[in-house]
């Protein structure tokens, strides 16, 4: 220890607080993921082309050819447009069975915690099962029709519903849960009032995720059933058969396109319900 | 004094769960219209069972209760507003749940927020106010059925020091104005004597009435009767009954 007089404490020179500068770079913070999956493309795509042997690069099309072969062809976009409908049509379909039977789960086992019990285990023994191994089954029993792709889409969908649903209406206030008991509200008046309007958040964040599962849900069922009416996923398996990389490429990108769409739109629809109130729809979303 | 209507009357009042606990026990206690009467007593003594009881939110396993439960109004200790309704709604939903038509709803609920003093706030979201500012809110949506009783349980104890005694002037001016019954639960020693016109201190578990003050102040009461010497004095008296029931509790 020293016996010389303590040296003064250090001196901190004062500085202009710093602009937040959330407001003015919002718009770029915005396009900053879409930026960086456009960058993370070009990239991938510059290695597996120069990667790829000269008599293989038919398998990594150009957008020059992707051009050509697809996009700049009425006959292709035709095609894809019809596809994607017969695709939206088939994820639209689970989505109507999945959320309202869904959310049918989740409100009882709210009321009674003897069905959550009697249920809950069983929705995640089916979340475990490889929905894809069922898929042949599925065959088997219902044929090649809409009905068995739409069961596929519910299936891939449905998990996520009843869970964060019961998660958002076990998250009401105790307090408010009395104070409504306390005015003779029926069960039913609360679940309206309370129960439901606070468990949106948390149901949306499942809406989401159900919602980006579907489109993969109907891609999925049409790959194992290449009859009937044809959505991006039969094209993608035609274009693979008949050497038409161009168009299995763009039917990639519509597929990507319109999951990216329907998360969106959640999304939008989620902060339009609740933004004005609730805390997590300023960060989780687009 | 002349004979008053006794609105609130526990008699022998005890309550003992399955597993033997002992939550209360020969709760006796009458209130009569107009007065203002806080419960005070350790936490976890079961002052705020006894509001429970009273209001239906939990039973009791022996004695007599009487209580016109139809014009009850409840303060709870979080102000348990809905956070997707504005201030106006969420003073609003008491009258909705009685179905009582919009136009009357949205006239009493302007009423009450004029009483409180949150003008300019009805379309304000809960998160965008300060915790007394929810109070408030909490404390008009209350009295929208112009209840007969309030059941106030510790309503300010998550408040701050400055806005409790604000908030504690201005309950006893909507005290005086509305003229309800108050039943007070609070482990504030002060903010009790300065609100009541009796005071009753409860003893830890089992739960029981030890001993009871009246509090000769008039009403109106300015926020400086604080300082008075008899003030501090009837502070200092209940100070020591509570003393009392916690040395009790801990002997029993």
């Amino acid at each position: 220890m020293s016996t010389s007089a303590p040296a003064p404490a250090p001196y901190h020179p004062p500085r202009p607080a710093a602009a937040r500068p959330r407001a003015a770079l919002a718009p770029l913070q915005q396009l900053g993921p879409p930026r960086i999956l456009g960058a993370l493309l070009a990239l991938l795509y510059a290695w597996a082309q120069s990667g790829l042997e000269p008599h293989r690069r038919f398998l990594m099309p150009g957008w020059a050819a992707l051009w050509e072969g697809a996009f700049s062809s009425p006959e292709v976009l035709a095609a894809l447009w019809r596809s994607a409908l017969e695709t939206g049509r088939i994820a639209l379909a689970g989505l109507a069975i999945s959320i309202p039977i869904g959310m049918g789960v989740g409100i009882l086992a709210f009321r009674w915690r003897f069905m959550e019990r009697a249920v809950f285990p069983y929705l995640v023994a089916l979340q475990s099962i490889p929905i894809l191994a069922i898929i042949p089954l599925l065959q088997s029993l219902l044929g090649f029709g809409f009905l068995p792709k739409v069961l596929i889409v519910a299936l891939f969908t449905f998990f996520a519903v009843p869970t964060t649903l019961l998660l958002g209406l076990r998250s009401l206030e105790p307090g408010i849960l009395d104070l409504f008991r306390l005015h003779g509200a029926s069960w039913g008046v609360t679940l309206l009032k309370a129960g439901l309007p606070s468990a949106l958040p948390a149901l949306f964040a499942g809406l989401r995720i159900s919602a980006g599962m579907a489109v993969i849900g109907a891609i999925v069922s049409e790959l194992f059933f290449v009859s009937g009416e044809g959505g991006l996923g039969q094209l993608l398996i035609n274009a693979k058969l008949d050497f038409q990389y161009e168009q299995m490429y763009a039917a990639l990108i519509v597929s990507s396109l319109m999951s990216i769409a329907v998360y969106l739109f959640f999304s939008w629809l989620g902060k339009r319900l609740f933004a004005h109130w609730h805390p997590s729809a300023d960060t989780g979303g687009t | 004094m002349a004979a008053t209507t006794t609105v609130l009357s526990f008699r022998n009042v005890s309550l003992t769960f399955a597993n033997r606990t002992e939550a209360l026990r020969g709760v006796s206690l009458d209130v009569a219209a107009g007065e203002f009467v806080s419960i005070l007593g350790p936490s976890g003594c079961g002052k705020s069972t006894v509001l429970r009881i009273a209001s239906g939110l939990a039973d009791y396993s022996s004695g007599e209760l009487f209580v016109d439960r139809e014009h009850l109004g409840f303060t709870f200790q979080d102000p348990t507003l809905l956070p997707w309704r504005t201030v106006q709604h969420n003073i609003e939903l008491l009258l909705e749940l009685r179905g009582v038509p919009a136009a009357e709803r949205q006239r009493i609920a302007r009423e009450k927020i004029a009483l409180v003093g949150l003008e300019g706030f009805e379309h304000n979201y809960p998160k965008q106010l300060s915790g007394g500012m929810r109070m408030r809110t909490s404390l008009a949506r209350s009295l929208t059925l112009d209840p007969a009783v309030v059941m106030f349980d510790e309503p300010f104890g998550a408040l701050d020091e400055i806005s409790r005694e604000r908030l504690n002037d201005e309950l006893l001016g909507l005290y005086r104005r509305q003229g309800f019954t108050a039943l007070f639960v609070t482990h504030s020693i002060s903010e009790a004597v300065f609100l009541s016109s009796r005071v009753v201190v409860m003893s830890s578990r089992p739960g029981r009435i030890l001993s009871e003050f009246r509090i000769p102040l008039d009403y109106p009461r300015d926020p400086s009767i604080r300082y008075l010497p008899e003030f501090a004095r009837l502070c200092g008296d209940v100070s020591s009954a509570l003393r009392a029931a916690t040395v009790a509790a801990v002997e029993a």
